[in-house]
């Protein structure tokens, strides 16, 4: 066995231990679990005190990301390659590439993303839980009772407990997830996940500050299969065998605590820390192993929206592998088919942004163009 | 004895100035003959007078006196880094008949003439624009330039570049690696730091000239027959002496004054000759006689596919990340990864480029310019015809060498191909008719 996958090995099993005894490792501890709040609880000093777990992770997040950035340093002295640019790789303001100009669809998809957080946060209490039978599949954790919609992920880790259900409580929950993933399969990863979002952010953060992050290469993702599949297992069969997977799950440090609700973090608070560091030195980090989206990736040959290829127009130049979140290959080594849909595609629209190459990638739903890449995009920003 | 050294310095001086004398009045023809083809348009000039100054005035590049410049080789040195080192650089794979017949001897017979010709103008040392440079980068691409790295660094400090032949992510960090070694060397011959505000400063400038390169593309492509290709590809090859702000500024200037006369519809031409597309080997100025012969022939060069000409800067450096490593990251990915170069193992994205080209200007017949000893593209003659002959495209294969020997073998040939698609044209014409 080589090394990485003695590596990977040694991860999956620590996880396995890690998510079984979940609850063993207190985060943060409440007395009594409230998972539910009002209208007049929101915005006040009682929701302020309630957001010190977020606080907390953030100021961890913090101390990990300087302890990486000053570890990485150290060891690059190292290297007398790179050694004297080791200072430019830390935080510096000064110079900027223009370049890329902004474009309408990735604002909407900020907006679709900053909107629906906002939504999954506090929609239940400010327009009502009427929608609560709709089971949407994205990480925005069920803890919280008072969001908009209910979350699928809660009853896929607790099947035995969507077998007590009555059934038209299972169709329901079946036919609004099967739905959603039929229609929209992974499009709400890029535009609805409150988890997807909270990495974004961490991205937009390092490419401010412009610190170096990790490059992934294709042998690199290889390696986070085998953590994914873990990751599925946990999440459908941990309470099998009497453990349960929400203690382990990083989403429920996010959306619940933000709410304001008194929901106490195990493992999860540890992990939330780990994924937001993660995902500020590789994008999207935690998409890459998320069991759900996993699941709803499995859709991807019949959902309407797809990513389509002109494979004479492409140059191979490896700018939109070099921008996928998600390191999918085959977006410039395709040569045959119009379809690059990949399983783990998140519709972000990343490819088709940096792709230099007129109408090379393009975004469809149903066939038709929604956004189609331009070499005019790319170097526009460089006018004079 | 010391009568005898003078004797042979005196020699060696003369010998000297013939061959500057008769470098310049080559270059001299081509320009004419490049004007006599008409159509010159009044914002070529610039880009006239940058390829005058170099080898007509025998003048270095025009730049501030304290500033460095740094000969590179082949497209895959990225120009960003020299300046964002504060040097210059200048692409000096040369096309120079007189420099090629002194070079003949001094090199291996079967070397190409490309290698031949940088090897006289290392040899006889006239010419300020190689004489000038404080370091020279040559890529390992192909044998001969492998052997060139050896060769000059007699005279000048080289930086053999290694690229690698494959493209997959552990080549990319290799060249990563090899990037940073050549940063490192530039920072050092210039004595200037390379700091991130200057890559980023680097990368502007060129994607400024990207940025009005893609201009001319657009317009070339939607409007044809604006401008001789003989002229474009002359517009191409004086980026090699320009800087990249200047050159695209200048182009700018083109660019404008080419809508103007598409809005006008003034066009250089007939709009029914045939559209030839020119690729294979590289066709550096003064060498320009393949695309001149087929334009005074009545053809016209709509495309070419060479790494002096558009080839060489059409794909774009695309930042993906804003960290210093992620633009050196940029700068690598964009010189491996889409360059259709026949050095890589692997080089089939190559054909697509050609079939994107064919649909996009329309092209009616290819020429495949084959320089004596260019084995690389000679190797891959074979699957390029396959492909446009099943696509209806007819495509031949001329092979040239730098010297005007072979002029008029070639122009019949080029004459042959362009009456043959003529032909082919006529009776589509009658039918439409």
């Amino acid at each position: 066995m080589n090394k990485k996958g003695l590596v990977t090995a040694i991860v999956c099993t620590l996880m396995v231990f890690a998510a079984y005894f979940a609850w063993q490792f207190v985060f943060f501890d409440y007395e009594t679990n409230v998972y539910t709040t009002t209208a007049e609880q929101l915005f006040t000093i009682d929701h302020l005190t309630k957001l010190v777990p977020l606080l907390i992770i953030g100021l961890l997040t913090a101390i990990g990301i300087v302890a990486c950035i000053v570890v990485r340093n150290h060891l690059m002295r190292r290297d007398t390659l790179r050694s004297p640019y080791a200072t430019r790789r830390a935080p510096s303001s000064n110079g900027r590439v223009r370049g890329r100009r902004v474009s309408a669809f990735m604002v909407v998809r900020w907006i679709c993303m900053v909107g629906f957080f906002a939504l999954m946060v506090f929609g239940g209490v400010l327009l009502g839980v009427r929608y609560a039978w709709i089971s949407i599949p994205v990480l925005s954790c069920p803890a919280n009772m008072s969001q908009l919609t209910e979350a699928s992920c809660y009853y896929l880790a607790h099947l035995e407990e969507l077998a007590s259900l009555p059934l038209m409580g299972i169709m329901v929950f079946v036919a609004s997830t099967l739905g959603f993933v039929l229609v929209l399969g992974r499009v709400l990863c890029g535009f609805v996940c409150p988890m997807g979002l909270v990495q974004d952010v961490m991205h937009k953060i390092r490419q401010a500050t412009k610190v170096e992050g990790i490059a992934m290469t294709e042998r690199m993702y290889q390696a986070l299969v085998p953590i994914r599949w873990v990751m599925l297992l946990l999440m459908i069969g941990l309470s099998f065998v009497g453990g349960n997977y929400c203690n382990f799950c990083p989403a429920i440090a996010l959306t619940p605590v933000a709410a304001g609700l008194s929901v106490s973090l195990y493992a999860s608070g540890f992990l939330m820390v780990f994924v937001l560091i993660a995902s500020f030195f590789k994008r999207r980090f935690f998409c890459t192993i998320c069991p759900l989206g996993y699941l709803m990736g499995l859709a991807h040959r019949v959902q309407p929206f797809r990513i389509k290829k002109d494979c004479t127009a492409c140059t191979e130049c490896g700018a939109c592998y070099e921008a996928c979140p998600m390191g999918i290959k085959q977006l410039y080594t395709e040569r045959e088919q119009t379809d690059v849909t990949d399983i783990s595609c998140i519709m972000c629209g990343e490819c088709v942004r940096c792709c230099p190459e007129d109408c090379a990638l393009s975004l469809t739903l149903f066939g038709k163009d929604i956004y189609v890449s331009k070499r005019s995009r790319v170097v526009e920003g460089y006018r004079r | 004895m010391a009568y005898a050294d003078a004797i042979q310095e005196q020699r060696e001086q003369r010998r000297r100035q013939r061959f500057a004398t008769k470098s310049m009045h080559m270059t001299q023809k081509y320009l004419h003959r490049m004007r006599d083809l008409g159509g010159t348009l009044e914002q070529m000039e610039p880009f006239f007078n940058a390829l005058e100054r170099i080898y007509v005035q025998g003048l270095d590049v025009e730049r501030p006196r304290s500033t460095k410049t740094v000969g590179t080789y082949c497209v895959q040195v990225p120009q960003e880094l020299i300046y964002a080192a504060g040097a210059r650089p200048v692409k000096l794979c040369s096309g120079h008949y007189t420099a090629f017949s002194i070079g003949d001897d001094v090199v291996a017979r079967d070397a190409c003439p490309l290698v031949k010709a940088i090897a006289g103008f290392e040899h006889m040392g006239t010419l300020p624009l190689y004489e000038n440079c404080s370091l020279m980068v040559v890529p390992i691409t192909c044998d001969c330039k492998k052997r060139i790295a050896g060769l000059i660094k007699e005279k000048w400090p080289v930086h053999p570049l290694y690229v690698p032949a494959n493209r997959e992510d552990e080549d990319i960090e290799h060249y990563l690696d090899d990037l940073y070694q050549l940063m490192h060397m530039v920072s050092h011959v210039t004595g200037q730091d390379v700091t991130y505000e200057s890559l980023a400063n680097a990368l502007n400038l060129t994607g400024y000239a990207q940025y009005e390169l893609s201009r001319f593309l657009r317009i070339k492509r939607t409007t044809p027959n604006l401008l001789y290709g003989t002229h474009a590809m002359a517009v191409m090859n004086a980026s090699s002496y320009l800087d990249a702000g200047v050159w695209a500024s200048a182009m700018g200037a083109l660019n404008d004054e080419l809508e103007r006369r598409a809005r006008a519809n003034e066009l250089v031409s007939r709009k029914d000759l045939p559209r030839i597309m020119l690729t294979g080997s590289p066709i550096v100025f003064p060498n320009l006689k393949i695309p001149l012969l087929i334009e005074e022939a009545g053809g016209m060069v709509v495309a070419d596919e060479t790494c002096m000409g558009e080839r060489g800067m059409s794909d774009p450096v695309v930042p993906v990340d804003a960290s210093f490593d992620g633009l050196m990251r940029s700068l690598a990915i964009r010189s491996l990864r889409p360059c259709p170069c026949p050095t890589f193992a692997d080089n089939s994205q190559r054909i697509y480029r050609l079939r994107q080209m064919v649909r996009d200007y329309h092209v009616e017949g290819v020429i495949y310019h084959v320089l004596r000893g260019c084995l690389v593209y000679d190797y891959e003659f074979r699957l390029v015809e396959e492909e446009l002959e099943s696509m209806g495209i007819p495509v031949i294969r001329l092979e040239s060498d730098y010297t005007d020997q072979d002029v008029e073998q070639l122009r019949i040939r080029s004459e042959a191909f362009v009456e043959t698609i003529k032909l082919k044209k006529g009776p589509l014409k009658a039918n439409r008719g």
